[in-house]
């Protein structure tokens, strides 16, 4: 009996995933629990493990694509069978001959296997040709004018519901539909909610939105529209802070230098153990006071930002920080990171330094509080009582929500931050 | 051979007859008015018995023509205050009754007849023929008869059905002390059904003004008395239970009246119920025109031998000798009554075209078919409405949901006097199996009656309290199964009695029972009544799942005006939760829902101890689900203004319930549900519900039997898969 593998949700809310890899090919033997494919969701990559042994016989998701939870992603068989052809016509619309239902009732199904696909239901049957749809979606899909052909239903047995109109009310491409193909020049209708593309931008490739970009286009978004973010910014002297990096990178390995970054993040945690009221998360009635000190440190990766968690930063040395950091750095860029690796952190750091950016302001990654964006350090002219002398200087940007940091607040921790940057051996204490 | 000692019953039983010089005693115009009565019932029978044979009765028509001697004989040595009650043979009670009642002066067989008789007449057979000018407005029509200004409780199409609540009525009038009496007319037949001997043990028990009139014309249908009991003198009834009985002849109307007197001097004197058993004999089949004869079941002969005894014949002798009236009156008697009939027969029937057909603007309006089938709650104007999370004085945590159950019936009895607690060990135990009743016998002892096992009686004492109005019975079912013994009250009497008689009867009447699953009290303890109670008409169904709750709808459902099931469960009387402190007199709106959770995806309907479980699953799985505990269960309560704005939010839902997937309640709601919102279903409407069994004893088959957080967890499985977003694990 042919066995439909239909995608499981591996994590809280997960509605999709992509298949970013498959690890068996059709015509492949599997065992229970072997790896069929890596699949990533919103942030992670998974290995998605068979429920039981057979042979694969399709896999209907291609790699690179985005499958909904429930979809049926492959089709495992059994010892004997053959993949049901894909396109064929389903053998129910010719009536059976008059004589055939007694014929058939007498036949051994497992000896008459010459036809070793299961004839569909009845009820199955009748359903050909009509899409099965819940009330709701067919209402929704009406009001928006569309069609419902090439919709693949997530509900039992195919059925379209509300989820699915709402996936393709959302302007995500449908699973059915050719990636490249280009809309029709007319506008489409407003109801749709599905943005036209706009007129007058010449010839363009369309690019799929990978869940990863999804979830930070939707996070960022939110946090921009919702949250009061105020700005402060400072400029920082780094002479000491080269300095002692220079002298404690000395004899190190290459690859286990400690980053002007390290210093960073951890002159940042010093500051969040020193002013703990701006250690806190906004939380609708009541604004938490975190006991840990925990950094997310922004990392870029080809799909997009990613904010690994330095969990206890304040405790670590500089040495074990560091080499934290390196470790959740390159499983990010893996797409390897676990959930609870991603998942919580009170503060941010975001360091565009190495891009040459002067000076920038970060969008607060909800529910934290604030989020300091770091620039290039350079050589600028500074003051020194009465003359002006050459320093390294760097300029730092604390974005802050005001409903739970005001601005005093922020001020305080900014200069605790600044304190640890430019005294930095008291970072190594 | 062994010592012998006679015993002798606690009350008396003897014949009573009245003697020649009783009958040469006779005041001229008391056996006048008599045969008046007795004409004119005859006259309006066979009146009706013509209408029946020209297909204008609508429905069977049960003569008492042969009868009129018992009801007459009765009804005249009846007070305008005491009141009557009878079975679907019952127009000459209730005419008579009523006649005794519009002419409280007598009637004059020469005169003209009042406004008031003609009226009378003319609006029973209105009601017969289901008009809307009928008394209750052609609802009832022959078999439920109620006119209660005149001491008519209304008449019952069950065999029985009727006498527990003349029973309640009669309780009504003892606990006045207005020494009003009560007398429930029965025939044969019901002699040997339970409510009938049932409320005769708890009539003697309370010693109730209560006569037990039977009226024995030796046929149930067509099955002879003989044939279905040994003791055919059915006054021999009364031995068994202590009511003195009396065995009269029917078809002598003065010696009925005789043994009314004597029953009425009894039961005003305080000294309970009595007996009186008349003779009598229908001239006619069941129904209709034919004579039994022509059925087979009695000869012509023992039809004649009856007729020649006929009451009025009788009467009509009796006052001829004695030269009140003559012969030539007595029929210009007849004659009038007859013009009368005819005249009104004339108002309601119009000839067209060669047919006869009722006036078609005298039918009710169609409109008018659920009118009343509860009140309108205009009794709740004035209520103090308290919801939990809006309560902004002191608030006592931790109160005990089972100790609320008394302290709120406590504090009202308290306030009003009408309110009279019964059932089963209510008054013992200190507050009955579960303490819900604690402290009540001692406060209220006369208002706490603990009842003799009978559930079908006692159910209907409390309709006849309810219905008389002085009282505001609150009825106790150890166990909701018991619903089954008393199911003619219950549901015959109770549920429809405002609308069979017309939509504007009220009866208040609380109903409290217990859901015992868990306990292993197994498959007769331990069902949810809601669904059968939900599905038969005119009952309110409340079911609180919180102390705060039960305050609230207690108290609605006392003001209520209509019958009110107030489910509790045992899994919630040792639960707690806060209550306003010091405040047990608020109301919450019978007919609203409370969303115990919000969510987006999926909406779960449930009630009573099912709330919190389904809670607690919901939130371990962690389901973005809209929980709604519906508080009010009954068609009219569903509060569809909360359920259809989730439901338009979640496109989903699952109702939660413990019980039997056969008797259950979310069979209907669902078909509501699909019905009002189909078009915001993103699939059909799930349900969790226990196993189709009853619940058994064992305490591993009762557990699978009912519906448990495993369950919830697979219909809130169910849910989010059916739309696509499958939980995993």
């Amino acid at each position: 009996m042919a066995v439909d593998i239909l995608l499981p949700s591996m994590s809280a809310g997960m509605e999709d995933a992509v298949i970013a890899r498959w690890l068996v090919t059709v015509g492949e033997r599997v065992a229970k629990g072997q790896p069929l494919a890596e699949v990533e969701t919103d942030k992670a990559t998974m290995e998605l493990e068979a429920e039981a042994e057979g042979i694969v016989g399709a896999l209907s998701v291609a790699e690179g694509r985005r499958a909904d939870v429930g979809q049926c992603i492959a089709v495992l068989l059994a010892e004997g069978e053959s993949a049901p052809q894909a396109g064929a016509p389903a053998p129910v619309s010719a009536p059976a001959p008059v004589s055939a239902p007694a014929a058939l009732a007498v036949q051994d199904p497992v000896v008459s296997g010459a036809s070793p696909v299961a004839p569909a239901a009845p009820s199955d049957a009748v359903g050909q040709g009509r899409a099965r749809i819940s009330p709701v979606a067919r209402r929704m899909a009406a009001a928006a004018g569309i069609a419902l052909d090439g919709i693949a239903g997530s509900g039992p047995r195919g059925r379209i519901v509300k989820l699915d109109i709402a996936r393709r009310l959302a302007g995500g491409p449908a699973r059915s539909e050719p990636l490249a193909a280009p809309e029709p020049a007319a506008p489409a209708a407003p109801a749709s909610g599905r943005s036209a593309v706009p007129p007058g931008i010449g010839p363009y490739t369309a690019q799929p939105v990978t869940n990863l970009r999804r979830v930070i286009a939707r996070r960022l978004a939110e946090a921009k529209q919702s949250v009061p973010h105020f700005y402060l910014s400072a400029d920082c002297e780094l002479d000491a802070l080269v300095a002692l990096r220079a002298q404690v990178n000395e004899g190190r390995d290459k690859a286990q230098r400690i980053s002007v970054n390290d210093f960073i993040v951890k002159a940042c945690a010093r500051a969040l153990r020193q002013v703990p009221e701006a250690n806190v998360i906004w939380h609708g009635d009541e604004i938490l006071h975190l006991a840990d000190v925990d950094i997310s440190v922004a990392v870029a990766t080809g799909g997009g930002l990613l904010t690994p968690i330095l969990r206890g930063a304040d405790r670590m040395s500089l040495g074990t920080l560091s080499a934290e950091m390196k470790a959740l750095a390159e499983r990010a860029r893996a797409g390897k990171l676990r959930p609870d690796e991603y998942q919580g952190g009170g503060f941010s750091v975001s360091n565009l330094g190495m891009y040459g950016v002067k000076t920038f302001s970060a969008i607060i990654n909800p529910p934290q509080s604030c989020i300091l964006a770091v620039g290039a350090a350079e050589r600028r002219p500074v003051g020194r009582g009465e003359s002006i002398v050459l320093a390294e200087v760097m300029s730092i940007t604390l974005s802050v929500d005001h409903r739970s940091v005001d601005g005093a607040l922020g001020a305080r921790l900014l200069a605790a931050i600044r304190e640890g940057i430019e005294a930095p051996m008291s970072l190594l204490l | 051979m062994p010592d012998f000692t006679d015993l002798t019953p606690l009350a008396p039983w003897r014949e009573i007859k009245a003697t020649e010089a009783e009958r040469a005693a006779l005041d001229p115009k008391t056996g006048l008015t008599m045969l008046t009565q007795m004409s004119l019932i005859r006259v309006f029978e066979e009146k009706v018995l013509e209408l029946a044979a020209q297909g204008l009765v609508h429905g069977p028509a049960h003569s008492a023509i042969g009868q009129e001697g018992g009801a007459v004989g009765s009804a005249l040595a009846l007070r305008p205050g005491d009141q009557v009650n009878g079975s679907h043979r019952a127009h000459h009670q209730f005419l008579a009754k009523a006649l005794s009642y519009v002419a409280q002066q007598g009637l004059d067989p020469a005169g003209p007849f009042a406004a008031d008789i003609r009226a009378l007449s003319k609006r029973t057979l209105a009601e017969i023929l289901g008009l809307a000018q009928g008394f209750c407005k052609g609802r009832g029509g022959s078999m439920h008869l109620r006119w209660q200004e005149s001491g008519n409780l209304g008449t019952n199409a069950i065999v029985g059905g009727g006498v527990p609540m003349a029973a309640g009525a009669a309780w009504a009038h003892l606990r006045a002390g207005t020494g009003n009496v009560v007398y429930t007319y029965f025939g044969d037949g019901a002699t040997n059904i339970g409510s009938v001997l049932e409320t005769m043990n708890l009539a003697a028990a309370w010693k109730l003004p209560l006569c037990f009139f039977i009226e024995n014309n030796r046929y149930a249908v067509s099955t002879n008395v003989g044939e279905v009991t040994a003791e055919t003198r059915l006054s021999a009834r009364g031995l068994g239970f202590g009511i003195p009985a009396f065995k009269v002849d029917g078809m002598d109307a003065l010696s009925v009246r005789l043994a009314s007197e004597e029953a009425n001097a009894i039961m005003r004197a305080g000294d309970g119920p009595v007996i009186i058993e008349a003779d009598v004999y229908r001239y006619f089949h069941q129904n209709g025109a034919l004579p039994g004869s022509a059925f087979g079941y009695r000869s012509k002969e023992e039809e004649a031998d009856w007729r020649a005894r006929d009451p009025i014949d009788a009467l009509a002798r009796l006052l001829g000798e004695r030269q009140i009236i003559g012969a030539e009156a007595v029929a210009a008697l007849r004659l009038r009554c007859q013009q009368m009939m005819d005249e009104i027969a004339s108002e309601l029937i119009e000839t067209h075209e060669g047919k006869k057909h009722i006036v078609p603007a005298l039918w009710p309006e169609e409109s008018f078919v659920d009118y009343g089938l509860r009140g309108d709650l205009s009794e709740m104007a004035g209520a103090r409405y308290l919801e939990a999370d809006a309560v902004a004085g002191p608030v006592a945590e931790n109160v005990k949901f089972i100790d609320i159950v008394a302290d709120v019936m406590e504090r009202r009895m308290a306030g009003d006097d009408r309110i009279v607690v019964m059932g089963e060990d209510v008054h013992r135990l200190k507050g009955g199996t579960n303490g819900a009743t604690r402290g009540l016998s001692q406060a209220y002892p006369d208002r706490c009656l603990g009842t003799p096992i009978a559930e079908n009686a006692f159910t209907g004492v409390a309709a006849g309290m309810a219905a008389d109005g002085r009282v505001r019975p609150v009825v106790e079912f150890m166990y909701p199964d018991f619903m089954w013994v008393a199911a003619d009250q219950v549901f015959n009497q109770i549920g429809k009695f405002r609308h069979m008689f017309g939509g504007e009867s009220p009866m208040p009447l609380v109903l409290r029972t217990k859901v015992a699953m868990g306990t292993g009290y197994g498959s007769q303890h331990s069902m949810d009544p809601a669904g059968i109670f939900a599905t038969s008409p005119g009952w309110r169904i409340v079911a609180p799942s919180t102390p705060h709750d039960y305050i609230g709808l207690m108290n609605a459902a006392l003001r209520c005006d209509d019958p009110v099931l107030v489910i509790e469960h045992v899994d919630l009387y040792n639960s707690r939760g806060p209550v306003p402190a010091g405040d047990l007199d608020y109301c919450i709106p019978l007919g609203k829902a409370r969303v115990v959770r919000e969510g987006a995806r999926l909406t779960v309907l449930t009630y009573l101890a099912m709330v919190g479980k389904t809670r607690q699953v919901v939130e371990e799985m962690g389901i973005d689900a809209e929980i709604v505990d519906l508080r009010s269960l009954d068609r009219a309560g569903l509060d569809w203004e909360t359920i259809e704005a989730s439901v338009r939010k979640t496109n989903n839902v699952l109702i939660v319930e413990q019980g039997a997937l056969g008797t259950s309640y979310g069979g209907m709601l669902a078909d509501e549900v699909q019905r009002r919102l189909f078009d915001d279903l993103d699939q059909p409407v799930l349900r969790v519900t226990g196993g189709e069994a009853s619940p058994s004893i064992s305490k591993a088959l009762e557990a699978a039997a009912c519906a448990r957080a495993g369950d919830v967890a697979a219909g809130l499985r169910a849910a989010m898969a059916g739309q696509g977003l499958p939980v995993a694990g």
